[in-house]
């Protein structure tokens, strides 16, 4: 029996109802074991009745105590809905913790449930291409709401854009720069706007201020207008709404379109469809190989996405200035290589025009520093992007610095 | 981020407690080496119960199971081990960390656990065999293909 | 050369004798550092202190109380000796007990049931979990027969019993019923510090922040009305150290919780000067037998100064930091377990040393099982030998003017502020916790601690260094409870529910969602009415949860 047989196989009894073949084959998908691209393209033919939502926010918005939430409504209808779940990878080991399911503690127990958590491996917008296929399987295998969980940064997440029908972006409560900058991103994405922890005063004031600046943009007769909604979990309140806003949006541009992003079914938006999935990986690693000054400077890649990217370097005594510590030129020099990184990534050739760097903490030799590029906006000839550099230390990561770039774009 | 070689195998591998013990400060390092190792962890808080576990473990096709138990919690091992079989799972390595009288070991092996590991084991030591013993379940389940 | 004319000059060049010679001793050698990350010289001299800074140090039982919080200390009345006892049914319980008292054990402690701390009577969980690592007190009446023969007006009483505290109901419950006056019952809610549940201990974790804040200031209200005598509030460092914190971390994030909970009580409206004497701390021992001990000094110190300063009390008695101690368990080890109670006996030192007011001592075997007679029995006598045969209490504070111990309590001090101000920034110590920031500063010291451990920098005799042949001889079969005997029990139990007027139990049930909803009732005088009304530990956990939330401590890996 051939590998090719096995997945074949897996396939068939995973369309028939087999929870543990579906799982089997999502692996190997993952994996990108032989067949299984072959296998997930025909599985594909039989999608496109499920409704794909999809839920991202940064980490503390209250995110999966929504999806928590929504299970439980859908649940009581009567749905069967699953749930894919994707955190980030470690950029150092290339492993994860998949902490998101746990929060759905009762739910995740009902056999209409099915939910499965997958690592980002290193692919920055949001979502893995085994992601993708598995929402493509839930739906081929009769799954009627399928959730798709992401951690978003507060930039645009570009891929959740073309898969999900309806997209849903967890907002918390505040009125701190971090929030700031979450605003700004999610305008570019949200189709819905779920104000969590609504019991805080802050709530109601946050979704006033998305709202203000919801109308701040044009938008063309017909075209969807989302809305910003606050949800509080602990009660259940606005919980409706957000469900209705929900299903204005589903009945407005059907369901079933992923990867089709084209004129009359969305928003008009001012990227570019992403890419080919792994066009852009070859793209990253071959302008990487051709930098000199990442070469020199020890700057090597460590993922990315359509219009993101994603580089690390080890400070050692050559990165150092007169005061001992990591010269700022060697920061700017990392994230402006994530920049242009995440900027040619299309393709066309882009050029830097303008960019600005802030520092807020000091860099030693022996830290490791890691810069993360995202494409804030791109038009036909120009694109913003955001880079946040952290260093990585045991318990976590610390800000380090923050850069904005605007390129040129040639033919 | 090679597509033309074999494909990168990455375990999957399921931490956690079941049982009422709430102690987790070695289950969640054990989870945080597993990652700092380029596995992919599904890490869960205590006290789960062994029908979620064994839907999660079938859900998430994990490789090996790493049961933390400080106290008691693996008196009851053996019924989650007893469940795993039912569901079809039987191939899925289950190992158990923490403190295991020795008398209490020998019943756990007996009901299938693949390993024990004791206090003062290095995490190098417990996260080189899970690797390992996940490769042993790929292979279980392929019969030979698919691990590497 | 001339003969040098003052002493100041005569002792610089001792010191650089010293110096020279040390160095040509010990050759190239790497800083030392502490656990909590302060470094260690070699040597402490005079010069080392600043002029004049020793002399000021307070006497005992005067601010700034580095010395000790009482001018008596261990020579007026030596510390309570507050054993941990849990195991099986509550005959089991009692039999225990009733020894240790008659050994000289002066407090009674408690450890419930596993079972106990999920909120789950024994009718919910599988036979073989009940009772293993505590004893099974489901009501009152377990309650009450585990505490048979034994005089609850003249002995101190801690149930290490988390929020919404049914073990303390059910004991007042049962002491009212053999005609005792509440007034005199003394004791402690020693586990009554939600945040420390939720940040490091998730066995104890029982109810959602918001609710466990609301029962935890309505309990130390009611308690101050009901039970003058009882301490509500045990404020403890030594779960967040038993999963990693550093020493100095374990005591900062400790203040910052106190002095949330002095704010969140003043804020109700009471007066810091009434609860704040009624406030007690809990800690771990660590093996650092130093730094444990400047710990305690400096945490005194810092107490004195936040009671009076920050929180506005003006009654001295406010200001007294008084604490129990626990050797710390993490330490022991399951290798050459005998070694274990030469661990128990340094770390019990520094407490004493550390100036304590009351102290458990781990038994040798309490690294992989439930401690053994024999276990406790040294543990007792591990005390009764550092009080009366190495006669460590006979002068106060004895390490007092030490210029290592002053230098490391000074730097102590300056860390645990640091680490403070952090949590100021936070918002306080309830945002921190929420937010996961506290959660996060322990992650990250236990997995250095760990590594430490795994590269062989920290050594643990037996483990990384100087094993020998597993012994498994000094580790016997662990005894599990008679299985028969909780069968009967859990039977007997089902039974005694099943004859309760029902009325009256959902009647009681219904006041715990009465005093939830609304915004003025006490929730602990609700949950000891439903113990009076003969309601078990899981239906009141159970409607608490509904009424208040429970959810998920926030898991940080």
């Amino acid at each position: 029996m051939t590998a090719r047989t096995t997945v074949d196989e897996l396939g068939e009894r995973a369309l028939a109802g087999d929870r543990g073949a579906l799982a089997r084959l999502l692996t190997l998908i993952d994996d990108d074991a032989p067949g299984a691209r072959a296998a997930a393209a025909r599985i594909a033919g039989h999608a496109g009745r499920a409704w794909v939502v999809g839920v991202t926010g940064v980490p503390g918005s209250g995110k999966s105590t929504l999806v928590d939430a929504l299970l439980g409504a859908w649940l009581a209808e009567g749905h069967t809905v699953a749930v894919v779940a994707i955190d980030p990878s470690s950029p150092v080991s290339g492993g994860a913790v998949l902490g998101d399911r746990i929060r759905m503690g009762a739910n995740a127990a009902d056999e209409r449930v099915f939910i499965r958590s997958f690592s980002a491996r290193g692919e920055l917008g949001g979502l893995s291409r085994a992601a993708r296929a598995a929402v493509d399987c839930f739906d081929a295998c009769g799954f009627d709401r399928i959730v798709v969980e992401t951690v978003g940064t507060g930039q645009s997440e570009t891929a959740i854009v073309s898969l999900a029908d309806t997209r849903v972006v967890v907002c918390p409560p505040g009125l701190g720069d971090e929030v700031q900058a979450i605003k700004a991103g999610t305008l570019e994405i949200a189709d819905v706007l779920a104000v969590s922890k609504g019991d805080l005063p802050l709530a109601a004031q946050t979704a006033r201020e998305l709202r203000d600046m919801l109308l701040l943009k044009p938008r063309a007769a017909g075209e969807w207008r989302p809305q910003a909604i606050v949800v509080c979990a602990l009660d259940g309140s606005g919980l409706d709404d957000l469900r209705t806003a929900m299903t204005a949006h589903r009945d407005a541009v059907g369901v079933g379109r992923r990867s089709n992003v084209g004129p009359g079914t969305s928003v008009a938006r001012a990227m570019p469809p992403p890419s080919d999935n792994d066009g852009w990986r070859d793209r990253i690693a071959a302008l990487v190989a051709r930098d000199a000054l990442c070469t020199t400077l020890g700057i090597a890649a460590r993922g990315g996405g359509p219009g993101s990217a994603e580089v690390a370097m080890t400070v050692d005594r050559r990165h150092l200035n007169f005061n001992g510590v990591c010269h700022g030129g060697a920061i700017f020099a990392l994230a402006d290589s994530a920049f242009g990184l995440a900027a040619n990534s299309h393709g066309p050739v882009a050029s830097g025009i303008d960019a600005h760097i802030t520092f807020q903490t000091a860099v030693a030799a022996g830290d490791t520093l890691v810069a993360r590029a995202i494409e804030v906006q791109r038009s036909r000839r120009i694109g913003v992007y955001r880079i946040d550099v952290v260093r990585a230390d045991i318990g976590g990561e610390m800000p380090v610095s923050s850069f904005t770039g605007t390129v040129y774009i040639r033919d | 981020m090679n597509d033309t070689a074999a494909p990168a195998f990455r375990p999957r591998v399921l931490v956690t407690k079941i049982g009422l013990d709430g102690h987790d400060r070695g289950s969640r390092i054990v989870a945080a080496a597993c990652r700092d190792a380029g596995m992919e962890v599904i890490y869960t808080p205590p006290w789960q119960s062994i029908p979620a576990v064994v839907k999660l473990a079938l859900e998430e096709d994990v490789d090996v199971i790493g049961i933390s138990s400080l106290a008691t919690d693996h008196l009851v091992v053996p019924k989650l081990m007893a469940a795993l079989g039912d569901a079809g799972l039987g191939d899925v390595r289950v190992v158990v960390g923490g403190i295991v009288p020795e008398n209490e070991e020998r019943a756990l092996v007996a009901s299938g656990v693949r390993a024990v590991f004791h206090p003062g084991s290095t995490l190098d030591e417990i996260t080189t065999r899970i690797r390992d013993y996940a490769g042993e379940t790929r292979r279980a389940r392929t019969g030979g293909e698919g691990a590497r | 050369m001339n003969a040098p004319a003052d002493r100041s000059v005569a002792a610089a060049s001792a010191h650089e004798r010293w110096q020279r010679e040390y160095r040509e001793g010990v050759g190239d050698e790497r800083e030392i550092a502490n656990v909590s990350g302060i470094p260690v010289a070699p040597l402490y001299t005079a010069a080392d202190r600043p002029p004049g800074r020793d002399a000021a140090l307070g006497h005992p039982g005067q601010p700034d109380y580095t010395r000790g919080i009482y001018a008596t200390m261990h020579r007026g009345r030596t510390w309570t000796q507050r054993q941990l006892v849990g195991l099986g049914t509550p005959a089991d319980y009692n039999a225990r007990l009733l020894a240790l008292l008659e050994r000289g054990a002066t407090a009674v402690s408690l450890i419930p049931c596993n079972s106990v701390y999920r909120g789950l009577d024994a009718d919910s969980v599988d036979l073989e979990l009940l009772g293993t690592c505590g004893t099974v007190v489901n009501d009152a009446e377990h309650m009450a027969r585990c505490l048979d023969g034994v005089d609850v007006a003249r002995i101190s009483c801690a149930m290490n019993d988390p929020s919404p505290f049914t073990l303390l109901a059910f004991m007042l419950v049962a002491a009212e019923r053999r005609g005792i006056d509440w007034k005199q019952i003394t004791g402690t809610s020693n586990q009554s510090d939600y945040l420390s549940h939720f940040v490091a201990n998730h066995m104890f974790y029982r109810l959602a922040l918001p609710g466990a804040r609301r029962v935890l200031i309505d309990h130390i209200a009611w308690c101050r009305a009901h039970v003058p005598r009882w301490n509500p509030m045990s404020v403890v460092g030594q779960h967040m150290q038993q999963a990693g914190a550093t020493p100095a971390e374990a005591m900062a994030f400790t203040l910052s919780t106190a002095v949330q909970n002095a704010e969140d009580c003043i804020a109700r409206g009471m007066d810091p000067d009434e609860f704040l004497p009624r406030f007690t701390f809990f800690f771990d021992i660590s093996m650092s037998f130093f730094e444990e001990i400047a710990k305690f000094r400096a945490g005194r110190r810092i107490w004195a100064r936040l009671a009076r300063e920050r929180l506005g009390a003006k009654d001295e008695r406010a200001w007294r930091f008084k604490f129990h101690a626990q050797t710390s368990g993490v330490d022991l080890t399951r290798q050459q377990p005998l070694n274990n109670i030469a661990r128990v006996a340094a770390q019990a030192m520094a407490g004493i040393f550390g100036g304590l007011q009351s102290l458990h001592t781990d038994a040798y075997d309490e690294a992989y099982a439930t401690p053994s007679e024999a276990g406790a029995r040294i543990a007792i006598a591990t005390q009764n030998i550092l009080r009366e045969e190495a006669r460590l209490t006979d002068v106060i504070d004895p390490l007092g003017g030490s210029y290592y111990v002053e230098s490391l309590t000074d730097a102590m001090e300056e860390k645990i502020v640091a680490i403070m101000t952090t949590v100021d920034d936070a918002g306080g110590m309830y945002k921190a916790v929420e937010s996961g920031l506290v959660q996060r500063t322990i992650g990250a010291s236990a997995m250095r601690f760990q590594q430490r451990v795994e590269s062989g920098e920290q050594v643990v005799v037996g483990v990384n260094k100087y094993r020998a042949d597993d012994d498994a001889e000094h580790r016997p079969p662990v005894e599990r409870p008679d299985r028969d005997a909780m069968q009967r029990l859990r039977d007997a139990f089902v039974a005694a529910k099943a004859r309760r007027p029902a009325a009256a139990v959902a009647g009681a049930l219904d006041g715990l969602t009465r005093a939830a909803e609304s915004k003025d009732g006490n929730l602990f005088a609700a949950v000891v009415d439903a113990a009076r009304a003969g309601c078990s530990n899981e239906e009141i956990c159970t409607r608490l949860r509904r009424d208040l939330g429970f959810g998920h401590p926030l898991v940080i890996v």
